[in-house]
């Protein structure tokens, strides 16, 4: 049995990451309402949000080191957490406040936290890449870190997720392909799209193990992210990891969801991954007040994150001209050298 | 004195060369460069040196391998990646103009991408429309990303040398025709004398490759020599040219164009990228934006708005060459 | 003109890999009056759709480069003379 400190940790970045994604939609659909405007509000632009999908975030990052990668897709609150990623810096990025970890200018589909060797991008199955060259460095530097790209199932037809399966096969690299099967790619339902049933399936394709958790069940993702991550961090390859999720919510918020059946919006919120968490803590001989407890520390910190982020400055509009480089424009010189070119082309004698 | 020519591949395979033996941490990765050497010769030699793990033969998975760099450079490595030629950037965009090149941008400057991405460039040999062009201005128009393109070997070599050292994504455009292939014999201009130590050239400083009172010909790459075939041409009946090889597009050395305007008064812009929406557009404008009382004449010479031919007749007729560029410096006067 | 001078010769185990007895100079790296190192590579022949590099056979000054760029030459030519030191 996994050990109740492991359960105790995975069940609260759970409940934070969820109660997060509660709590921006909250926070995002403030200023755009009777009628939604897109560009009004604390929270402006889009915004896609994870709550049903946190067992997969958990379930591989916590196995994972500060100096191992990872990349994220454009609904990346859940494995951000999961990672470590600095919260308040997060919250501020993503309300667009000249403290937040991009200083304003990625939002929350572009958020970088180098500390902890986190990157998300909004441009699907294109994290994927990245994570095989963060694979490659580590290889050839002859350390033992991993790279987890973290993908939709959506994503697994694109050019970009296929190249990079075999990129790392064929160079024996370590890196895990985390697939969460959500199901649904905007409004298209996965058998419309995909002709196989499973992200998992793919690997034997590209000579790779493919693992799969078909439930919505953090410690059995735990247990299959020991296998692939394990697999990495001995220097034996990549692996393709398929895990069943929910998608609670629209794909971005302001997602009236018309394509979906009621039934199905019903399943997703159905027993769900925290829900047979609080029965594994129960097991641990928890009671009802201690996961309370727990749930509540949680919620207060992201609260305060969110107040946190309130209060930051919003960027001063000059700075909208900076970062694009981080040298000079010149380089590593500003001064031409200074040779006796007299039979270089055009310089005269 | 330099006793020493190299063609412009030597010269850039001696840069890389010497970053890979000063840096564990540089790697050359592409298509055919380990034990062919690059199909334009820009690793030639470098295998035996270095072996396949850092010169690296990749599938042909442009946005895989291309995608890779960004991620090993994040880490902090310095990988040199090969885009075959710069027509096939279409499958792998995305790894270049949304990651590469904006990636430290969207950070905040907290991530840096210190690659280079290399790739070969130009026509003028009957390889038609798709392996054919320059697309200069679409790596230039984006932002993120400096663009390189040498004319000479002394050029090359110090513009690599910064671009491996240069912490931000470099572009490095060289044109096939220049680095003194066999197969696809050089003209006159690009291979130079070369000093044998490591030496840099900085970004967004043009040079002035002939001196001339008389017409401004801004241009770059293989057209540097076109133009001064033709300013040499035009010496015999007492036209003075003065020749400016921009070397890099990002940073764009605007001063020395507009300096050289403000004497001549006359302006030629030769590119071979397409003439739309592109560089000779954007030298020209710079010019109206900040040295309009002084332009008196301007035209653009460019590649017209159509694909280019294969059959040698039609190509030449859409590559500009030294008679074009004549003929737009005698019009300008 | 001293008879020590060693010849820059148009010849090597690469002649096994062609047909052709003739060919072309095509490029000159190094300068008349260079001081050379054996196996510096001074000029690049192409015979067919072989090039090949031409590498000083000795230490010493490049004191005559007798074919030049785009010259020809059979194999077995000269295509320079080295001084030796010493």
């Amino acid at each position: 049995m996994t050990s109740e400190a492991t359960v105790r940790a995975l069940y609260t970045d759970m409940v934070t990451a969820r109660y997060y994604e509660e709590r921006l939609q909250e926070e995002y659909l403030e200023g755009k309402q009777p009628a939604f405007d897109i560009s009004a509000g604390p929270i402006p632009g889009e915004l896609h949000l994870a709550a049903g999908q946190e067992a997969a975030a958990v379930g591989v990052c916590h196995h994972l080191r500060e100096d191992d990668v990872v990349t994220a897709p454009h609904r990346p609150h859940h494995v951000a957490i999961a990672k470590g990623v600095d919260l308040k810096r997060m919250t501020a990025e993503i309300f667009g406040r000249e403290t937040g970890l991009c200083s304003g200018k990625g939002g929350h589909m572009h958020l970088f936290d180098p500390d902890v060797n986190f990157a998300c991008s909004g441009i699907i199955a294109e994290g994927c890449p990245p994570a095989v060259g963060a694979g490659m460095a580590a290889k050839k530097r002859n350390t033992d870190s991993v790279a987890v790209a973290y993908l939709g199932e959506g994503a697994i037809d694109q050019g970009g997720f296929l190249e990079s399966l075999n990129l790392a096969a064929v160079h024996d690299l370590p890196v895990v392909f985390v697939v969460e099967d959500n199901d649904w790619a905007i409004s298209m339902p996965k058998e419309r799209v995909t002709d196989v049933e499973s992200a998992a399936t793919r690997a034997d394709g590209f000579d790779m193990p493919g693992l799969r958790v078909d439930r919505d069940d953090a410690l059995a993702v735990y247990e299959a992210g020991a296998e692939a991550v394990g697999r990495a961090r001995d220097r034996n390859g990549p692996t393709v990891l398929s895990v069943q999720v929910h998608r609670r919510m629209g794909h971005f918020m302001g997602d009236p969801q018309s394509y979906r059946s009621d039934e199905d919006q019903a399943a997703a919120t159905q027993r769900d991954s925290i829900e047979r968490m609080e029965t594994d803590l129960h097991a641990h001989g928890l009671g009802d007040d201690a996961i309370e407890t727990m749930r509540e520390t949680a919620h207060d910190r992201v609260d305060d994150a969110i107040a946190w982020a309130k209060e930051q400055p919003t960027p001063d509009p000059d700075r909208a001209y900076e970062d694009a480089f981080v040298n000079p424009p010149s380089g590593v010189t500003d001064t031409e050298p200074d040779f006796d070119l007299a039979e270089t082309g055009g310089e005269e004698p | 004195m330099i006793d020493r020519e190299l063609t412009m591949s030597r010269a850039i395979v001696e840069a890389i060369g010497s970053e890979m033996r000063d840096n564990d941490e540089v790697f050359y990765m592409g298509e055919d460069v380990a034990d062919y050497g690059g199909i334009f010769d820009s690793t030639q030699g470098l295998l035996e040196e270095f072996g396949y793990d850092r010169i690296m033969d990749v599938p042909i998975s442009e946005t895989a391998y291309l995608g890779a760099a960004v991620g090993a450079a994040q880490q902090g490595m310095r990988p040199i990646a090969e885009l075959m030629f710069v027509d096939f950037f279409g499958v792998a965009m995305d790894q270049i103009y949304n990651q590469m090149a904006k990636n430290t941008y969207m950070s905040g400057g907290s991530v840096s991408v210190p690659m280079v991405l290399t790739t070969a460039v130009g026509g003028t040999y009957s390889d038609a429309a798709q392996h054919s062009q320059a697309l200069y201005g679409t790596f230039a128009h984006l932002p993120g990303m400096k663009v390189v393109v040498p004319s000479t070997a002394y050029d090359a070599k110090g513009l690599m040398h910064n671009a491996i050292r240069d912490d931000d994504p470099v572009v490095y455009m060289y044109h096939k025709r220049l680095m003194g292939l066999g197969w696809l014999p050089a003209p006159e201009g690009p291979k130079t004398p070369v000093p044998e130590e490591e030496y840099t050239i900085p970004f967004g400083r043009a040079d002035v490759k002939r001196e001339g009172a008389d017409v401004t010909v801004v241009t770059l790459g293989l057209h540097v020599h076109r133009a001064l075939d033709a300013a040499a041409e035009l010496a015999a009946d007492g036209i003075d040219v003065e020749v400016i090889d921009l070397r890099t597009l990002v940073p764009l050395d605007r001063e020395t164009v507009i300096e050289s305007v403000e004497k001549t008064g006359r302006l030629v812009v030769v590119d071979e990228d397409y003439r739309s929406f592109g560089l000779t557009g954007e030298i020209v404008s710079t010019v109206a934006d900040e040295a309009l009382d002084a332009l008196e004449a301007v035209e653009r010479v460019a590649i017209p708005d159509v694909p280019i031919p294969y059959a040698r007749e039609l190509e030449q007729e859409v590559q500009p060459d030294a008679g074009d560029i004549e003929t737009a410096v005698r019009n300008v006067r | 003109m001293s008879d020590d001078r060693v010849p820059v010769v148009a010849d090597g185990a690469w002649t096994d890999d062609v047909d052709e007895e003739e060919g072309v100079v095509v490029n000159w790296f190094a300068k008349a009056g260079r001081h050379v190192t054996v196996g510096d590579s001074l000029c690049e022949l192409q015979v067919e759709k072989v090039s090949v590099d031409i590498d000083a056979p000795t230490d010493g000054e490049l004191v005559e480069i007798v074919r030049g760029e785009n010259a020809e030459f059979s194999i077995g030519d000269t295509l320079a003379w080295i001084e030796p030191e010493g």
